[in-house]
């Protein structure tokens, strides 16, 4: 990636709802769409530099928290485009927000919040990044501290009685 | 003790080779399966199983699902599921759900929110009056159940403190 130019969103991910993906009612089954989130967000990784060698290295973003929200459902052959914002980090923890959407247009199918924490995998801790890895980060974030927050963000379950 | 005074927790699993990751650790998704099916039990024990679904042409959407990943699954580790109703109406269920190792360790926190649906209006629809009853029937059940710190909250709560993790 270059600092100069973050999308904001990221937009590092397209998919096909595949036939392994949908249940009996040709709608794509809810686990794959964490399926999807996680390969977006490997992608992400890969963006950030975290790729099999730093793996194999001993450190790693696992996921300790994810947030879905389904808007509608989606059909099998159906294409998905993914967005990806960095909405706050410290110095072990990423905390991202995902959108999927059908192919290029502005349908909205389901978001992901999550939280992200950097481990030593031997250690079997969490572990603070290196230096590199968290200016890349910073980047990003200021690039997308600019975006308006999404409305699921931080918002508790509950049922609405209105 | 009342039966009915503890969580509703039959489901029982053993970690499958399909449901891991590269690295041998069960997925991030295979979390979501394991406590989808856990929770079909639990519809199951209140008459709304999948043949009930499929005879009365209804479903249930998940709108929400807040999983919280709190230990590692590997291959062949017996799972066990812990579940309670938070809030229940005619057409809504809230569930709460933790996924224990063996030992007693979690492994997970699921909490599913669901509606019940009509699949031909594709729309949100009341239960029968007798499901309904004994979604009531759980619910109250459950009520005197410790409520985990953390449940309702979003995102990062136990970064603040505020959770139990």
């Amino acid at each position: 990636m270059t600092e100069a130019r973050v999308c904001a969103p990221l937009r590092l991910h397209h998919a096909t709802v595949l036939s392994a993906w949908v249940d009996y009612n040709r709608h794509m089954s809810e686990w794959c769409y964490l399926l999807a989130f996680g390969d977006n967000a490997d992608a992400f990784f890969r963006y950030i530099g975290i790729d099999e060698r730093y793996r194999r290295e001993g450190h790693s973003l696992y996921t300790v928290e994810t947030h879905l929200h389904h808007r509608r459902e989606v059909g099998e052959g159906e294409s998905l485009s993914m967005t990806l914002r960095v909405l706050d980090h410290d110095d072990k923890r990423v905390h991202v927000f995902h959108e999927m959407f059908v192919g290029d247009s502005d349908v909205l199918l389901a978001t992901a919040e999550q939280m992200l924490v950097h481990v030593d995998s031997r250690a079997g801790r969490s572990a603070p990044m290196p230096r590199d890895l968290l200016r890349r980060l910073k980047a990003i974030h200021r690039a997308h501290d600019e975006l308006a927050v999404p409305e699921a963000v931080g918002r508790p379950m509950r049922i609405s009685r209105a | 003790m009342d039966e009915g005074q503890t969580p509703f927790s039959t489901y029982r699993t053993e970690v499958r080779s399909e449901w891991l990751d590269y690295n041998g650790h069960m997925h991030d998704s295979s979390y979501a399966i394991v406590l989808s099916d856990a929770h079909e039990e639990l519809f199951a024990a209140l008459g709304l199983s999948v043949d009930y679904r499929a005879t009365a042409e209804a479903s249930f959407y998940t709108v929400e699902c807040h999983i919280r990943y709190l230990a590692e699954c590997l291959l062949g580790q017996v799972l066990t599921a812990s579940s309670i109703v938070v809030a229940a109406n005619a057409s809504t269920m809230w569930l709460y759900t933790e996924l224990l190792h063996e030992d007693g360790r979690r492994a997970a926190t699921g909490e599913f929110f669901y509606l019940h649906v009509d699949t031909a209006l594709g729309a949100t629809t009341a239960m029968p009056a007798d499901r309904c009853e004994r979604v009531q029937d759980m619910l109250a059940a459950h009520a005197g159940l410790p409520r985990p710190a953390h449940l309702g909250l979003g995102v990062g709560a136990a970064r603040t403190g505020s959770g139990d993790a």
